[in-house]
C-alpha cells in the first residue's frame, strides 16, 4: 500500500521530468540548501544568544528576526526537500538515515514550538539586558544546535551511503 | 579596527575555501572510489536513470554489482538510453570501483554494449 503511493509519486509526470531533467534538478537542491543555509544561519546565532554569547544585544532582537529568518528557511527546505524526495521516494523512505534525519527534524520543530511558548511564559521581554536565560531555555537552546546540525550532517550522509 | 579584522577573517576563510575546491576538483563524486583502472563484464539485471546519476545493477558470477553511470545529460550526450540498458543484455564497464574491498560498486567512465564504445567522460582515461 505505502510502497504503491511511493511509486505514483515516482511516477507523476512532473516528478519524473525532474528526476531526468538537466537544470531543474540542480536548481531544486539549491533551492533546498538555501533553505537550509537561513535555516542554520538563523537558529545557530539565536541558540548562542540564547546560551549567553552577545548579551550587549537584547534578545528580543535575536527572536524577533532570527526566528523568522529560520521559520522560512526550514520552509524552503522542506519544500524543495519534498521535491528532491519524490524522485527517489521508495529508496529514501528505506534508508534509515533518511528516517533518522526525519525524525530528528520532527523533533526539532516540536522543541522550537516549546521554546516559542516558554519564551512567552516567561515574560523574556522583561528580563534585564545582560540576564542569564532561564535553564529551561538554555537547555532548549542546546538541543536546538546539536538536533539541527545533526539533521544537516545526516542530509549530507545520505547523498553518499 | 574590528572592521579590518573582520576583513582579514573574510580573506582568510576566501582562500581556505579556494584551496579545499581545488584540492577536491579532480575527485567530485569519485571519493569513494579506488584510482586505479578497473574493468567488469556482466549481465544487466535492473535499470534506474535519473539524478543525481544512473544506477545499472549488473550480475557478475552469480555477484551482483552496482555501476553508475552519467547524470542525464552525460548519458544523453553520448546515446546511452534505458532502452540499451535492458535487463538481459551484456554490458562491459570501464571505470573505477570502490576502494573498499567488499563494496561491490563501479563509477563508469565508459562503457562497452554490443561492441560499441559510450565514453561518458572523453576527458579520462578509461
Amino acid at each position: 500500500m505505502t510502497e504503491q503511493l511511493l511509486v505514483f509519486v515516482e511516477e507523476l509526470a512532473f516528478v519524473s521530468a525532474l528526476r531526468n531533467s538537466t537544470f531543474m534538478y540542480p536548481l531544486v537542491n539549491a533551492g533546498h540548501i538555501l533553505g537550509i543555509s537561513m535555516l542554520i544561519g538563523g537558529i545557530v546565532p539565536l541558540d548562542l544568544r540564547l546560551l549567553g554569547l552577545w548579551r550587549n544585544y537584547p534578545v528580543m532582537v535575536f527572536v524577533d528576526v532570527l526566528r523568522v529568518t529560520s521559520a522560512v528557511g526550514l520552509g524552503l527546505a522542506i519544500l524543495f526537500g519534498a521535491l528532491l524526495f519524490a524522485t527517489a521516494a521508495v529508496d529514501y523512505v528505506g534508508s534509515p538515515l533518511f528516517q533518522a534525519k526525519i525524525s530528528l527534524v520532527l523533533l526539532g520543530v516540536l522543541n522550537a514550538l516549546i521554546l516559542g511558548r516558554t519564551f512567552k511564559r516567561m515574560d523574556i521581554q522583561s528580563l534585564p539586558m545582560r540576564a542569564r536565560m532561564p535553564l529551561a531555555l538554555r537547555a532548549g537552546a542546546a538541543l536546538s544546535l546539536g538536533v539541527w546540525i545533526s539533521v544537516l550532517i545526516l542530509g549530507r550522509f545520505l547523498g553518499y551511503f | 579596527m574590528l572592521q579590518l579584522r573582520f576583513t582579514c577573517l573574510l580573506c582568510f576563510a576566501v582562500f581556505a575555501a579556494f584551496l579545499a575546491t581545488s584540492a577536491v576538483h579532480a575527485h567530485h563524486g569519485w571519493a569513494w572510489a579506488s584510482d586505479e583502472e578497473f574493468e567488469i563484464t556482466g549481465v544487466i539485471q535492473s535499470v534506474r536513470l535519473g539524478n543525481p546519476h544512473g544506477r545499472v545493477t549488473i550480475t557478475v558470477d552469480g555477484e551482483e554489482w552496482v555501476v553508475e553511470v552519467g547524470q542525464p545529460w552525460r548519458n544523453d550526450r553520448v546515446g546511452l538510453t534505458k532502452e540499451m540498458l535492458s535487463p538481459g543484455r551484456e554490458i562491459t564497464v570501464h571505470g573505477h570501483r570502490a576502494a573498499e574491498e567488499d563494496m561491490r560498486k563501479v563509477k563508469a567512465e565508459r562503457v562497452v554494449i554490443d561492441g560499441k564504445d559510450y565514453n561518458l567522460y572523453p576527458g579520462r582515461d578509461s
